[in-house]
């Protein structure tokens, strides 16, 4: 239970971040003639939503050959470090949460009524078999300083400038792709995220399947990460609603708000 | 003293001569006595062989024949229970001509992940040159290289692990543990070593970087978790013992490796105490044969032994006569039993491979191949054993001869 709870954070974090990113801003940093620097491309994409807060509201979909289980959550972030995740349904799972504050991590179950701190040794697990992976997701911002930026290709698509970046992990970054390759449209939407290993094998890929204007800005309101290596197994996150730049009040990231909501 | 040796020399030839009178008899005696002097020094040596096995790959494991640590590192090889590299009084003492090898160790918890896989290791930071003499690394290894410095950026992990991990030699794995307080320590390492070790469980488990590299990556500068010495032997660790836990700051725990590991200190200890006792119970097997072999000689003899002391043979010298046939005939067993064992284990020193079982043999720690360890002491207790207790138990029917009464002896038929 722990551990689901956990790993459904990290993937809500990241796709918080990831929704705060698409919806950030529409406009480039760099000109529109000359090719941007990947690497300002990425940071200025960060930047924008860092500091920026949110709540929504969203339903996971894991999806296998013989079953489905869909979760319902709330997520309230602020910045690239802080983020509060709790499950709402189904009933049985209702009242986990978890908290993470830079690097570190909390989750609460009701049915045990304790707060744990998550070892490292838990941040590389598999939740329930969910195809968000944790690592490369619990820290986004990472890609930024623990990758070398290539942009690969530039391509209008539907009247917006896509970029394909790809990222390649420094020697000690604590990373074990071979490479990422990020799609990113003009407006910041990130429409794709690929995994690919040391022998140039794409383990697995995140497609923002549908974008939807909310709360005043183009998000991906659909993704869907999958790994290659299982056709017809997927997890799906759709945004139900979302709010940005709202107020939140200093008590929300903390250990006791996690235990006991006040919301 | 000359009447002595009179007697000696009669009694000698009588009992000779006595000892062949029935052959087959002697023959089938003499074949049990040497085939169970033979089982008690051939099993002996085998049990030695691979207990010492059992014994050096414990000791290399733990590793060391001495540890200083955390009094708490023990109990929870937490990162938190680290001590300071030696330094002061310590290094000094283990500077000191006594102790052959020395290391600085880092041993903590980790998970180790590849794109693919994640699982808990033991990740163990060492120092490559002075390690080698300790546990032996590298061992075997089966593809790159070993770390080369105390501050080699590489990884060295084993066959078994790599396998899991779908990872292999020049491909770059995470490490994640956590620093003192508490949080997240992470790193790429690029694996520049594969190992291979006799039991595949160490291979899964133990993942090697240098020392410097993971005092970096878990903010420990200038701590590690352990330091481990080496003596010459480790059945005498005392003395080094003694130095270094003088020499150790405060708050620190020395402790030799009998002390570590119990298991291995009782097992060092049971060897001695199950080594008679294996050649006790041969010899009682044995000994029911001997005491008929000896029975049924006095009693084809009653007759005549009514003879000699009607003629002024006193009893003791019949008890003497008796007791030196049952000597001839262990002597000669003890001489055939002992060449054959040397005979058999002489050609098995080079390992005896018991690889048909080499899964059990894991289990108890030991390796596949057994080593028969032919000690003298050995030796010397199945030989004392047979020879004290093979006259102890002549004595009741040697004593039982000797007091026939003449007259009715020379009566029976």
């Amino acid at each position: 239970m722990l551990a689901m709870a956990t790993r459904l954070s990290i993937t809500m974090l990241k796709l918080c971040c990831l929704l705060l990113l698409s919806g950030a801003s529409s406009t480039l940093p760099a000109s529109e003639t000359s090719a941007p620097d990947p690497r300002d491309l990425i940071r200025a994409a960060m930047e924008h939503w860092r500091g920026v807060t949110s709540y929504s509201e969203m339903t996971m979909v894991i999806h296998r050959s013989d079953w489905e289980r869909s979760f319902s959550m709330q997520a309230w972030t602020e910045g690239d470090k802080l983020s509060l995740v709790r499950v709402t349904e189904p009933k049985r799972d209702a009242g986990n949460g978890t908290l993470v504050k830079d690097q570190n991590m909390w989750t609460f179950s009701p049915k045990i009524n304790r707060v744990l701190k998550v070892p490292s040794s838990m941040m590389n697990q598999s939740w329930m078999g969910s195809d968000f992976s944790n690592k490369d997701i619990s820290k986004s911002t990472d890609i930024i300083d623990q990758y070398d930026h290539r942009l690969l290709k530039t391509e209008t698509v539907e009247d917006h400038v896509r970029y394909t970046i790809e990222s390649i992990p420094h020697e000690e970054a604590a990373v074990v792709w071979g490479k990422e390759v990020v799609v990113i449209r003009d407006d910041f939407v990130m429409l794709r995220q690929e995994f690919w290993d040391q022998d140039d094998v794409l383990v697995k890929e995140m497609e923002s399947t549908e974008l939807r204007e909310m709360d005043g800005r183009i998000i991906a309101a659909r993704m869907r990460m999958q790994k290659l290596e299982n056709p017809g197994e997927w997890t799906e996150m759709t945004v139900d609603a979302i709010d940005f730049d709202i107020e939140l009040g200093s008590n929300v990231f903390t250990l006791s708000n996690l235990r006991n909501p006040r919301q | 003293m000359a009447r002595f040796s009179v007697h000696f020399k009669t009694i000698l030839t009588l009992s000779w001569r006595n000892l062949w009178r029935n052959r087959r008899r002697t023959a089938i005696m003499l074949g049990a006595i040497s085939v169970g002097v033979w089982a008690m020094i051939f099993m002996t040596a085998l049990m030695r062989g691979m207990v010492d096995d059992m014994l050096n790959q414990g000791i290399r494991n733990l590793p060391g024949h001495v540890q200083i640590q955390h009094p708490e590192f023990l109990d929870d090889p937490n990162v938190v229970n680290s001590i300071d590299e030696a330094q002061g009084d310590l290094l000094a003492a283990l500077k000191d001509d006594g102790t052959r090898v020395w290391a600085n160790r880092i041993r903590v918890p980790a998970v180790i992940a590849s794109e693919r896989e994640s699982r808990g290791v033991n990740l163990v930071g060492i120092e490559p040159l002075s390690e080698a003499e300790i546990t032996g690394l590298p061992g075997q290894i089966a593809a790159g290289r070993f770390l080369e410095s105390n501050d080699d950026k590489g990884l060295v992990i084993g066959a078994k692990l790599a396998e899991r991990l779908e990872t292999r030699l020049g491909k770059r794995v995470v490490v994640m543990s956590q620093d003192p307080d508490n949080n997240i320590a992470e790193r790429g390492f690029r694996v520049v070593g594969i190992y291979r070790a006799e039991l595949a469980a160490q291979e899964e488990f133990n993942v090697y970087a240098a020392r410097a590299t993971l005092q970096k990556l878990l903010k420990i500068e200038g701590r590690v978790s352990q330091i481990v010495l080496v003596d010459d032997d480790y059945r005498d660790v005392e003395a080094l013992y003694q130095r270094v836990a003088e020499a150790a700051p405060e708050g620190v725990e020395v402790k030799p490796w009998y002390e570590i590991d119990t298991y291995l200190a009782v097992m060092f200890n049971m060897m001695d105490g199950f080594v008679l006792v294996w050649v006790v119970i041969i010899f009682l097997a044995l000994s029911f044969g001997l005491v008929n072999t000896l029975v049924m000689a006095v009693f084809e003899r009653i007759r005549e032994i009514g003879l000699i002391q009607a003629l002024g043979m006193r009893p003791g010298l019949i008890v003497y006569q008796i007791l030196l046939e049952s000597l001839l005939l262990l002597l000669i067993g003890l001489f055939i039993g002992n060449l054959l064992a040397l005979i058999t284990i002489k050609p098995l020193e080079d390992g005896l491979d018991v690889s048909i079982v080499a899964e059990g043999m894991a289990m108890m720690g030991a390796g596949s191949v057994i080593y028969p360890n032919l000690s003298l002491y050995d030796v010397m207790l199945a030989n004392v054993v047979v020879i004290l207790l093979g006259i102890l138990t002549s004595i009741l029917p040697a004593w039982r001869a000797s007091q026939l009464d003449p007259v009715r002896a020379l009566n029976t038929h």
